[in-house]
């Protein structure tokens, strides 16, 4: 599928709670991310470099990620590897490091960039960070229906899965209408899904 | 289609397990098979568009061949009267390569982790050297240690005991069986576990396990529960393994000295010609 | 009490699970449910005629379905009456409310998980379609618990049996080909269950330590 060069969100910061991996996946790229007990949020690629086993299913520890097969650790920030449990005498080739994408957390979203272009994510009024909507549908007939709805008090912005399924990210200017908008959205889905 | 493969022989069920009532419908490298009992106990293999499939019970298994065998279904020396017990645990399917599951079976760093309390535990995970070597015939790993709780003797239901140093010898002679030989530290050999992985499809496998024990017998139903457990332990990690296939080109995955065995045995599949399952270079790996 | 177990079953991990949080030791029997189908022998039928596990044998009573062994557990051996909050009518009711979404849990999601591992017959599209009806469900309810600051499926300060009847499930579901990759409430209230005291692992459920 083509990807467009820039930021797409990938996740809100209210899915980071320390102590979790969340998993999601951008262009079909398998993502798992998680927040370090400094703040810092990581966003690798979803795979130990060790086995293949995914990050995911892991454990965060701390400031460090844990695999769930053979217990390898890798840091927050640089991805490296800090620990071998089979072989914890000495420290781990310097060439063992998870595969790390770049991060911003901004407007309670965290966002992430396939291709650099442009320097930060798009700029917008903070507001509420509605729940999250997955749908069956590709990205841009997802856009196509939200801006159909003509909601003004709240802005959207649509995570390509991959080709055919994208998540659906509102932002609203308040926390009033949230029931509303999650009701909608839904509705909106059930359509989308069933046509 | 590896020749390797096509003709030589893969366990499809357990002999004693199928029920005359229900057909049993599987498939081997990608090619459904239904496999039947019927009152006399006779066991008949078929496939969908009626072609002649090789078949055999042997060791208590249900065995085919999709070509022409090249070589005999293995012999497992121990059911010959050393064994005192010998139990299949049960067919156990799992959504990962042949290749995977083997490599997982082979697996020491994993046990105080995947089966932490069941095979090993923290502290005592680190893998001290052993040796290995390969060959045109397979692969063999001798002398692996580690620390397990093992009861010596079944005086409860409980398999667990205190730890004790025990040492695997691991032997592969075919693509998807593999076999160890536990052993005490004084060199009593206790017990001899073989797997048998049938290639479903390239990215699918059923698992069949034979349990042999030397010294006792223990309850069927006790070492069944335990051998399942410790399998869905397993297919935990192995369902979650990417890619399906298992890369066996060079410098695809970073392996570390624990992982000799798994080394030679990517190193021996490739040298056998396995393209089924596998991915022998970075230009084919999928996400 | 005796538990007659199989270690895959979704149903029997609730039972065992449940009673490892309540601090009740259960004597396990493990029926050789597959491939050896022991359940349909005699010696098991005598038992429960239904052929079905989990079976709790808790001396004064033998209790032949999984929900009512985990609501004989919470009454008999919960001192707090948080597992299962009878005072209260309204959640009293929504306990019983989620432990019917748990049993359709059971019947989708771990009808297909039974179905992938050990070959038991199901529809397999039409339960992952409803599996993933009901994590949707699930997701849903457990964000906004989560945005008013509560943690478990019924509001309240402690888990109820629906939290560990439903959890079982979804916890397992993967091994049914039913991801999880879209439910990230869902995701959340999982690591939280396992993180509950006395927590007790099974095959494929790992352990997770305190934050």
């Amino acid at each position: 599928m083509t990807e467009a060069v820039g930021w797409y969100p990938v996740a809100a910061s209210h899915d980071l709670p320390v102590g979790h991996i969340y998993q999601t996946r951008l262009f079909d790229c398998p993502l798992a991310i998680w927040r370090a007990s400094s703040g810092e949020v990581n966003i690798w690629q979803d795979r130990c470099p060790h086995r293949g086993v995914r990050f995911s299913i892991g454990t965060a520890l701390g400031d460090e990620l844990r695999c769930q097969y053979h217990a390898w650790r890798f840091a927050s920030g640089s991805g490296s590897c800090t620990l071998i449990p089979a072989h914890r005498d000495r420290p781990p080739p310097r060439t063992i490091r998870a595969t790390v994408y770049p991060v911003v957390e901004y407007g309670g979203l965290v966002w992430s960039s396939i291709v650099d272009g442009e320097s930060h994510p798009p700029i917008f009024a903070h507001g509420v960070v509605l729940r999250a909507i997955p749908v069956f549908r590709p990205a841009a007939a997802v856009e196509g229906a939200l801006t159909s709805l003509g909601l003004r008090d709240v802005k959207f912005f649509v995570q390509p899965i991959a080709s055919d399924r994208s998540v659906i990210r509102g932002v609203a200017i308040d926390d009033a209408s949230l029931l509303e908008y999650d009701a909608l959205l839904e509705r909106l889905r059930r359509e989308l899904e069933a046509s | 289609m590896d020749l390797v493969l096509w003709n030589d022989w893969h366990v499809v069920a357990d002999a004693n397990t199928l029920d005359e009532h229900r057909p049993l419908r599987t498939a081997l490298l990608g090619v459904p098979l239904r496999i039947a009992r019927d009152k006399g106990g006779s066991i008949s293999i078929s496939k969908d568009d009626g072609g002649l499939v090789h078949g055999e019970v042997r060791h208590g298994f249900v065995w085919a061949c999709l070509g022409l065998p090249a070589q005999p279904i293995i012999d497992i020396p121990e059911l010959g009267g050393e064994a005192k017990c010998a139990v299949s645990a049960g067919a156990m399917a799992v959504y990962a390569s042949a290749g995977r599951v083997i490599e997982n079976f082979l697996d020491l760093a994993h046990l105080g982790y995947v089966h932490a309390g069941y095979l090993g535990a923290e502290p005592n995970t680190m893998v001290e050297s052993y040796e290995v070597t390969g060959t045109k015939d397979g692969v063999r790993a001798t002398r692996c240690k580690t620390y397990q709780p093992i009861r010596r003797q079944s005086k409860s239901q409980d398999f667990l005991g205190e730890y004790v140093h025990v040492e695997y010898n691991y032997i592969v002679e075919r693509p998807y069986i593999a076999c160890f030989e536990k052993s005490f530290a004084d060199g009593h050999r206790f017990m001899v576990m073989y797997i048998f992985a049938q290639p479903v499809d390239e990215e699918h496998t059923v698992a069949h396990t034979l349990l042999i024990l030397l010294d006792e017998i223990w309850d069927v139903v006790q070492m069944r529960a335990a051998q399942q457990l410790v399998f869905m332990q397993d297919k935990g990690i192995l369902e979650n393994q990417f890619p399906k296939r298992l890369p066996i080109g060079a410098g695809m995955e970073m392996p570390v000295r624990a992982d000799r065995t798994s080394v030679a045995y990517r190193r021996w599949l490739a040298d056998c010609g396995v393209t089924y399952g596998v991915i022998r270079s970075p230009m084919e790996t999928a996400a | 009490m005796l538990l007659y177990d199989y270690e895959a079953m979704g149903e029997c991990y609730a039972v065992r699970l449940l009673a490892a949080l309540l601090g009740v030791q259960l004597i396990l029997k493990p029926v050789d449910f597959y491939p050896g189908r022991a359940h349909e022998a005699e010696e098991f039928i005598a038992i429960n005629p239904l052929g079905t596990l989990p079976v709790l044998d808790a001396g004064e009573v033998v209790l032949l379905d999984w929900q009512a062994a985990l609501v004989y557990l919470a009454a008999n051996s919960d001192p707090t009456g948080e597992w299962l909050p009878t005072a209260n009518a309204v959640r009293f009711a929504k306990v019983h409310d989620w432990l019917g979404i748990a049993r359709k849990l059971g019947d989708s999601a771990g009808a297909v998980r039974l179905h992938d591992t050990i070959g038991l017959d199901a529809d397999v599209e039409s339960c992952r379609a409803q599996a993933h009806r009901l994590l949707r469900l699930l997701e849903r309810q457990l964000w906004f618990v989560e945005r008013s600051g509560d943690d478990w499926l019924i509001p309240g300060a402690h888990p109820t049996i629906a939290d560990i009847a439903v959890f079982v499930h979804v916890i397992l579901c993967e091994e049914g080909d039913v991801e999880r990759m879209d439910y990230p409430a869902v995701r959340r209230w999982t690591d939280r269950v396992r993180r509950l005291p006395q927590f007790l692992v099974s095959s494929s459920v790992f352990p997770l330590p305190p934050i």
